[in-house]
């Protein structure tokens, strides 16, 4: 049974791209096929996370308007053969596709594949409307901050009115020393104000930044938010995973702990 | 005698349909009177003509194109058969030649091509400036750029497999010059900032340094 995910926020630049990318991934390395969809048409960047840009030759509105075959247009990743990428247009905007022509798109690629990931642009307006037609479950990202919070909350009520099966949130960017200081809102606060199941949580991580920039997503590494991107990866498929300690403080006794746990 | 002469567009031009029936001489002053009409549609253009409709001896079918020609400002640029093996060949010539036009005329732009914008040329072009990535730049002919191109360069888009892309700083995420694509490797390298050239040799697109050697290659 395949799934169609979209992840949105509402909000911009809270790391929906990044997480996009990272949970893809990470469910490829899990060995499911996966097709990451950016649906930001005119402001593409999963390519560039992802670093597939120079691979791009036809994308989302070509297939769209029939200028190419699906196949032509996907482009697989460089990493894991069954993972691909379906690029956005850089030259058009976001009216150049309908809901509905989403929801045959998404319809057609769940023939040949268990995830189909959609990244949705910021905003509620038409790029919104395209990217939720066809997904069956929503991942919501949002960061501790109060208008990262509000904007999501926002989303999940327009997802409800969409009759989404499911929605789950990640909560990103957390730093666990300003949370420890009461600067930041807890993981538990977030989960309180929006009500909806987490299926994880993200360190601020500099790690993340690195990843970004040389387009190699991180999940699945050593770094924190590597392995809270890998056990989203886990939930997402519907297993339970312990959840990881945030603080970073990895103290030498806990990496030997950690060894041993492993084994 | 109504329309005993039809003009009708095809790929290349126009195509002019001839009635079989009515004596030559009045077909050609239906043909110069039709024209007479046309001659401010078409304006001052180059075309194709393919006659169709009627044998004609070679000596009729001059006729007929010159009256044509003094009745428009309208340049034949050659004579088409409706037959498929020539109109082939025909396509292949008009390309060449196109081609050719384009690769020999230039156009000149001057700013900086951001994200997401698209630049495409008839003819050569030079741009003086950066090309982001996320830009392109297509041109039937050459493309040579004054700065930078971190983005997408077309050239001989047409399919004019001997035109070249110059940049100052070649950095590109892909370049394609007819119809092969190359794209950047995906190893992050320091750009040496001298200025480059991409061409097409074997079917593959080389980047080399823009020396006196290169460019004696490049025809």
């Amino acid at each position: 049974m395949s799934e169609v995910i979209v992840v949105t926020s509402g909000k911009g630049g809270v790391g929906k791209t990044t997480t996009s990318a990272n949970v893809g991934t990470g469910l490829a390395k899990l060995d499911k096929r996966v097709v990451l969809i950016d649906t930001d048409i005119g402001l593409r960047n999963l390519d560039v996370v992802m670093g597939l840009e120079n691979r791009i030759v036809y994308n989302l509105v070509d297939v769209i308007e029939g200028n190419c075959r699906m196949k032509q247009a996907l482009i697989k990743d460089k990493r894991y053969p069954n993972l691909c990428l379906l690029p956005s247009a850089q030259t058009r905007d976001k009216s150049s596709v309908t809901p509905e022509q989403m929801k045959k798109l998404t319809e057609e690629l769940r023939e040949e594949y268990d995830y189909i990931i959609l990244d949705c642009p910021a905003g509620i307006e038409q790029g919104f409307k395209n990217a939720i037609a066809g997904a069956d479950r929503a991942i919501i990202v949002t960061t501790p901050e109060v208008s990262a919070i509000r904007d999501a909350d926002r989303i999940i009520g327009l997802l409800e009115a969409n009759e989404l099966k499911r929605t789950d949130l990640i909560v990103n960017r957390i730093r666990m020393d300003m949370v420890k200081r009461g600067d930041m809102m807890s993981i538990a606060d977030v989960v309180d104000i929006l009500g909806i199941d987490l299926i994880g949580a993200v360190p601020d991580d500099e790690s993340i930044v690195i990843s970004t920039n040389q387009g190699e997503p991180l999940v699945g590494d050593d770094s924190l938010a590597g392995q809270a991107f890998m056990n989203i990866c886990y939930r997402v498929m519907g297993e339970e995973v312990p959840w990881l300690d945030l603080s970073g403080k990895s103290s030498l006794w806990s990496k030997i702990s950690d060894i041993f746990k492993k084994k | 005698m109504k329309n005993a002469v039809k003009i009708k567009s095809n790929k290349f031009g126009i195509t002019i349909v001839l009635d079989q029936e009515i004596p030559f001489e009045e077909l050609k002053e239906k043909v110069a009177e039709k024209f007479r009409e046309a001659a401010g549609f078409f304006g001052s253009v180059q075309m194709a003509v393919s006659l169709e409709g009627r044998t004609l001896s070679e000596e009729e079918q001059w006729e007929i194109l010159d009256s044509v020609t003094e009745n428009s400002q309208i340049q034949i640029v050659c004579i088409v058969d409706s037959d498929e093996e020539k109109a082939e060949s025909f396509r292949q010539s008009m390309n060449h030649k196109l081609n050719e036009l384009s690769a020999q005329n230039g156009q000149f732009y001057k700013g900086m091509l951001r994200s997401g914008q698209v630049l495409e040329t008839e003819t050569s072009i030079v741009i003086l400036g950066d090309v982001n990535p996320g830009a392109k730049i297509v041109s039937k002919g050459n493309i040579i750029i004054l700065g930078a191109l971190k983005g997408i360069a077309y050239a001989g888009a047409a399919g004019n497999g001997s035109a070249f892309v110059v940049a100052l700083e070649m950095n590109p995420c892909q370049i394609r010059i007819a119809d092969v694509i190359a794209r950047s490797s995906d190893e992050r390298k320091k750009i040496d900032k001298e200025p480059k050239i991409a061409f097409i040799e074997n079917g593959n697109i080389y980047i080399e340094p823009l020396s006196r050697d290169i460019l004696k290659i490049i025809h």
